[in-house]
């Protein structure tokens, strides 16, 4: 067994300068905007939704948009503080005012449109379109956030999972409203936060079976 | 602190930043020294980030002893202080890029030990609950000197296999003390070999429910 004077001689025998990582909250705004930025280029390709100048004069549209806004960019804010020793844990609750809101507003449309049935049959409906639009910015987002917060998994890797997850799901909400015609925020949340949560609890059932046999 | 920030030469803006963390006012003497030695740490820390072993080496002697202090401030058994000392070193080592030389190296260090002191405590209640559980039931007799200090005592074992029904009391007799195989115990009692198993199984559960649970409150 090596002895506590051996590792440590151990870990200063290769001396290498190290980048230190930027505040929490910079990296956070880079992480947001790589998220505008991919919004962006989707808005490139993909059209914004023809009825988008009408809505933005609606009210509940308005209070989806912003509140999911909100949420992706406060959950951001906090799963990179709570990335870092030292912060208080107390900034996980930091979303969970607009997140509360978002989901007093979400509507349900998009799991309730898997098919569509029509002249020609049964035919992919519109959550089909949702789900690939929700790939293609849930996952490079995901990626993102999980290379910039991978040093959390030795901290909390579960509160900054989640967290993490949360951000991805309000910016992906966002995007899917200004692009998409019905509401697919539960089918997001359920997505992110849920896989997240399914494999953290996976990790956790695992972690504990391997523990329990050793 | 003084041989520190002679050593370290930082420069004049991380001099000034860094100084935030002495705090302000008349402080106690023991209160200077700690705000001294965490500025000391801090500046190692900023230096070890830069490249440099030797700075390193001697921040991670200097630690240790506070880690061990707190390690067994927090409940952790003598054996795994060494081991839970060395998770810590690991860890601030892993993620020594998320320090901020501007902000106070204290609460960054303590955070990562509470952490992995966490970690270490629970591994460390579930196995005492395992050990306290199977060594009086697999060791062959109930001989007090097989079990391990602190776990469950033999008077206590013995009243309560009394009190379990005589079906389950048997099952444990022949299958557990006596070390029969299942088919022995199968033949003796005349009972099905699933049988005793099922009678096993509810003898252990609740002796460790009993036993376990008592030790817990």
């Amino acid at each position: 067994m090596t002895t506590t004077p051996e590792l440590i001689a151990t870990l200063a025998s290769h001396p290498t300068p190290i980048r230190r990582y930027r505040p929490p909250v910079q990296r956070a705004v880079v992480w947001l905007s790589v998220s505008a930025l991919l919004i962006g280029v989707i808005a490139i390709e993909h059209p914004l939704r023809p009825d988008l100048p009408t809505l933005l004069h609606q009210t509940p549209y308005l209070l989806t948009l912003c509140s999911a806004l909100a949420t992706g960019v406060l959950a951001a804010i906090a799963a990179f503080l709570l990335s870092v020793p030292d912060r208080s844990r107390l900034w996980g609750f930091l979303p969970l005012p607009p997140m509360g809101l978002w989901l007093s507003s979400v509507g349900y449309q998009c799991l309730t449109h898997w098919v569509a049935i029509g002249p020609k049959g049964i035919t992919l409906g519109q959550t089909a379109d949702c789900f690939a639009t929700l790939t293609l910015v849930g996952l490079p987002l995901g990626l993102a956030a999980s290379l910039m917060l991978h040093h959390a998994a030795r901290l909390d890797v579960a509160k900054v999972s989640l967290l993490a997850s949360l951000a991805v799901s309000g910016m992906t909400a966002v995007a899917m409203s200004l692009f998409h015609p019905i509401d697919a925020s539960v089918l997001i949340l359920t997505f992110n936060v849920g896989s997240t949560a399914v494999l953290l609890g996976l990790g956790l059932f695992l972690g504990t079976r391997f523990r329990r046999d050793r | 602190m003084t041989r520190a920030r002679e050593g370290a030469g930082p420069t004049r803006h991380n001099e000034r930043r860094l100084r935030l963390v002495d705090g302000a006012g008349p402080v106690a003497a023991d209160d200077r020294d700690a705000s001294a030695r965490e500025v000391d740490w801090s500046i190692l820390m900023a230096r070890s980030q830069d490249g440099n072993g030797a700075a390193y080496e001697r921040l991670l002697t200097e630690v240790t002893p506070f880690l061990r202090a707190r390690c067994s401030r927090r409940g952790i058994g003598q054996p795994d202080i060494e081991d839970t000392v060395q998770d810590i070193l690991l860890t601030l080592h892993a993620i020594r890029a998320t320090y901020d030389p501007t902000r106070p190296f204290g609460p960054w260090l303590v955070a990562i030990a509470n952490r992995r002191i966490v970690d270490r405590l629970r591994r460390q209640s579930r196995r005492n609950a395992i050990n306290a559980a199977l060594i009086p039931l697999t060791s062959g007799t109930v001989d007090g000197t097989e079990i391990a200090e602190g776990a469950i005592d033999r008077a206590k074992l013995v009243a309560e296999l009394a009190q379990l029904p005589d079906a389950q009391r048997q099952a444990i007799q022949l299958l557990k003390l006596e070390e029969q195989t299942l088919r022995q115990a199968s033949s003796t009692t005349g009972r099905s070999i699933s049988s005793l198993k099922v009678l096993t199984h509810r003898a252990i559960t609740r002796l460790r429910r009993v036993l376990i649970g008592e030790e817990n409150h």
